[in-house]
């Protein structure tokens, strides 16, 4: 440090060098903003180029995430305020039950492009449900999951891009334990499901 | 001089990227922000994924930290490309070569280096160890070496986003383009505002206390990781 570390004079920018270059990062920065932050983050794009580089896709995606998980919050707060009333997502009543009558449900549900869809079965601790889905055309995401009062979120098993899926759902807990499933590609595609097993009902909560 | 880009951009974006730092699990299990946008794409997605590479490194202060601390006496342009390419080699190879590889490294720990190199660059600007040890070492290998480092904090960040195989190779390189781009931007702003700072007559005898603050700032950085490694 010390003595050699002492800048030289001509080393140093100008007064007016810097001047210059605050200005110039000024309008770049503004530049910047409207061309690419403000689509990457919310999806503005006053100018168009966002979408032309695929940012305001990042940022659409984003917004509707943010909105989906402010909606769940409220969903959740609600179903706290609700303690003895039965909801879509609030479990059966507990007691050792004998093995249910196996129940056949089907269901097909139609997803636009960036469209999502939830489907779910009541079932109790360890009941089993033999499961098979596919799409028509393009692809889902999909994540296989449960939940009830006191559990938030259970995953099961989750893809990305995929055409179908099948398996044995062997429920974790009391409560209603299915499929979630996300469009992600250019078009309109059908999810048919067909469950055959130990559930009491077959909702969509989505 | 260091032509545009900088310390305004750095100021105009940080309020919306502040907002915005990375994903958190929402209820259910959907998962928000950048982490989110992740998980719903598939295949090759350059241009989206050198912003989120640009994005981290303007957001990553610890990054920033140990830039500042490297070109904190250095006024040539020439000497500051050199030591920023020396990083950049350093944080782009273990970046790559831990994603694609999948190498699991403890993110607290490496965050505690990346904290060591803060700390370790203050120190050797205020002259430490000349004046403790009578040795100075090579500051272009502890710049790469560090830069390793670096580079691995910014794998494990991008290991807990869960990117599909499909495409990674790809969208990689373009996130490791990404953090280049975001580095000159940061650099950039940090040239400016520092240039207006070495102007005036006081610059050298705050530059002592500057690098003081910094090495607080790294030492703060330690702790705080190294508790979270042991709480977590």
């Amino acid at each position: 440090m010390y003595k050699d570390n002492l800048p030289h004079q001509n080393d140093l920018p100008t007064s007016r060098q810097l001047a210059i270059s605050t200005v110039v990062a000024l309008v770049t920065a503004t530049v910047l903003l409207v061309t690419v932050v403000l689509p990457a983050e919310y999806g503005i794009d006053p100018t168009g180029v966002g979408r032309a580089l695929g940012l305001t896709q990042m940022g659409e995606i984003k917004v509707q995430l943010a909105e989906e998980a402010k909606i769940e919050t409220a969903e959740i707060v609600e179903l706290q305020e609700q303690p003895k009333e039965m909801s879509l997502i609030s479990p059966q009543p507990v007691s050792p039950q004998p093995v249910q009558a196996p129940a056949t449900e089907s269901i097909t549900v139609m997803l636009a492009p960036g469209e999502a869809a939830e489907v779910k079965l009541i079932m109790n601790k360890s009941a089993r449900a033999t499961y098979a889905w596919t799409v028509d055309t393009g692809h889902v995401n999909f994540d296989t999951h449960g939940d009830n009062a006191g559990i938030d979120y259970h995953n099961y098993s989750k893809g990305k891009a995929v055409s179908g899926d099948e398996g044995e759902l062997i429920a974790a807990f009391d409560g209603s334990h299915g499929w979630f499933w996300r469009n992600r590609s250019n078009e309109t595609v059908n999810v048919t499901l067909n469950v055959s097993g130990e559930f009491t009902a077959m909702k969509r909560v989505l | 001089m260091i032509v545009t880009i900088g310390s305004a951009a750095i100021r105009g974006c940080s309020f919306f990227i502040l907002l915005l730092l990375s994903g958190v699990a929402g209820a259910h299990g959907v998962t928000e922000g950048d982490q989110g946008y992740i998980q719903e794409i598939s295949g090759t997605n350059i241009i989206p994924f050198m912003y989120l590479g640009a994005k981290h490194m303007v957001t990553g202060y610890d990054h920033l930290l140990f830039l500042i601390g490297v070109i904190f006496f250095l006024y040539r342009l020439a000497d500051i490309g050199i030591y920023v390419t020396l990083f950049a080699i350093g944080h782009s190879s273990t970046l790559i070569l831990g994603v694609y590889f999948d190498i699991a490294a403890n993110a607290y720990l490496i965050d505690a280096i990346i904290g060591l190199s803060v700390a370790y660059k203050a120190l050797d600007n205020m002259g430490a160890y000349q004046r403790w040890f009578g040795v100075q070492p090579n500051t272009k290998i502890a710049v790469l070496v560090f830069g390793l480092f670096h580079g691995f904090g910014l794998a494990t960040k991008m290991q807990e986003f869960e990117i599909s195989r499909e495409g990674l190779l790809a969208n990689l390189i373009a996130f490791n383009v990404g953090v280049e781009i975001g580095q000159l931007l940061a650099l950039s702003g940090i040239l400016i505002v520092m240039s207006f700072w070495r102007r005036t007559a006081s610059f050298y005898s705050q530059a002592y206390n500057a690098n003081t603050l910094l090495l607080t700032a790294g030492f703060m950085l330690i702790g705080y990781q190294l508790v979270g490694y042991w709480i977590a």
